[in-house]
């Protein structure tokens, strides 16, 4: 086994559901930060642009990763008047997996791995 | 008359019972006087004491602010979420406006689903990023405040005064005619110390305390206490003792 088998054992060694999550939901720090917001604040429902703003970031980098987490089932969009409002899924197993995750977060351990998976999608 | 009880310490003798039901409750303030803390309390005590599932919609502070800031008076807003009582909705001015003019929207389903009887809203100074123009505004504000009523809701409205002290800034100030009632906080000096009055400006339809009072944030929350004795101009900020305007007037007069 060489070095890079044996790293990418290491940080596959997490929960199933939490590893698709991280490579195929929340697969960029921006969408991480997302998460994050809405799981603190949890009945948060507006624009892109308000989002934006919230989580300190310019809304032509935010408005695109809130559509892939509406893609990915993590969040909802509704028109609203004529303004796209963004919430969290309200799926209660999806509800469910953001809550792991971000309680996950807290072992340095699972940060890294997180990390890692997340990174090596960007490349 | 039936009515909506704040369940804070003094403030429904000033109302005269409490709010209307089904009315529009202005509050007004200065940075930190409490108006948050007020419309939580209001919230808070209508969910436990009187059993009335309530909704706090905030269009500045993260939901998180809220959690913690009850938590710090024993007010488990979380909880209260969990169980279906309570939900603390973080949205826009824009977003709620066309959410509540829409059929079936996020508010009117919440407040089907819920039962929701009580609302905060903070702040609603907020609309006046919608529009610069007056008349619009107060058209806004007075359709926004419908709305509420229309869904059954007893709303308390916060709204800021940049002035730290003294009187109303001469702004725009069309809420106090579109609300029910109107209450004013307001921090006053007296002898190098910084205390809270609270006065009720207007009360639709009802009586209501015409004197200022004294209240004090305590770690249960917002407690009313005794008028201002002994001071004339408390509303400036800088109120004086009577004696000084009868020394004024009789042995400098």
């Amino acid at each position: 086994m060489n070095s890079d088998d044996f790293t990418a054992k290491l940080m596959n060694d997490m929960d199933p559901k939490l590893l698709d999550f991280v490579r195929n939901k929340v697969n960029s720090f921006i969408k991480w930060d997302l998460v994050r917001f809405f799981h603190e604040n949890p009945n948060t429902a507006d624009s892109a642009e308000n989002i934006a703003k919230y989580a300190g970031r310019n809304v032509s980098a935010v408005k695109p990763e809130l559509e892939e987490l509406v893609e990915a089932d993590v969040m909802e969009k509704h028109v609203v008047g004529e303004i796209p409002v963004y919430r969290l899924s309200n799926q209660q197993d999806m509800h469910r997996l953001v809550d792991n995750f971000v309680n996950a977060c807290e072992d340095r351990h699972f940060r890294v791995k997180a990390v890692y998976h997340i990174i090596r999608g960007m490349r | 008359m039936e009515r909506v009880k704040t369940g804070i310490p003094g403030l429904d003798d000033m109302l005269g019972g409490g709010y209307l039901p089904q009315s529009a409750n202005l509050v007004e303030g200065a940075p930190g006087t409490g108006k948050s803390t007020l419309g939580m309390q209001f919230i808070y005590n209508g969910i436990v004491q009187y059993n009335e599932p309530g909704l706090i919609i905030t269009f500045e502070e993260f939901p998180q602010q809220y959690y913690h800031d009850a938590e710090s008076f024993g007010w488990d807003f979380k909880k209260l979420e969990s169980q279906g009582r309570l939900k603390v909705i973080m949205t826009s001015p824009e977003v709620t406006r066309h959410d509540l003019e829409s059929v079936g929207g996020m508010i009117e389903t919440v407040t089907a689903e819920m039962g929701v009887r009580r609302i905060l809203v903070d702040s609603l100074s907020q609309f006046e990023r919608l529009t610069t123009d007056p008349m619009e505004l107060r058209s806004l504000q007075y359709g926004f405040i419908n709305a509420l009523k229309r869904e059954g809701l007893t709303s308390v409205l916060t709204r800021e005064s940049l002035m730290l002290f003294g009187q109303q800034e001469d702004n725009e100030n069309s809420l106090a005619f579109v609300a029910d009632s109107y209450l004013l906080l307001r921090y006053v000096e007296i002898e190098s110390a910084i205390r809270k009055a609270m006065l009720v400006l207007k009360l639709r339809g009802s009586d209501h305390a015409k004197d200022i009072r004294q209240f004090e944030i305590t770690p249960r929350g917002l407690e009313v206490k005794s008028r201002f004795e002994g001071h004339e101009g408390i509303m400036s900020g800088s109120p004086r003792r009577m004696s000084d305007y009868f020394e004024e007037a009789f042995l400098k007069g």
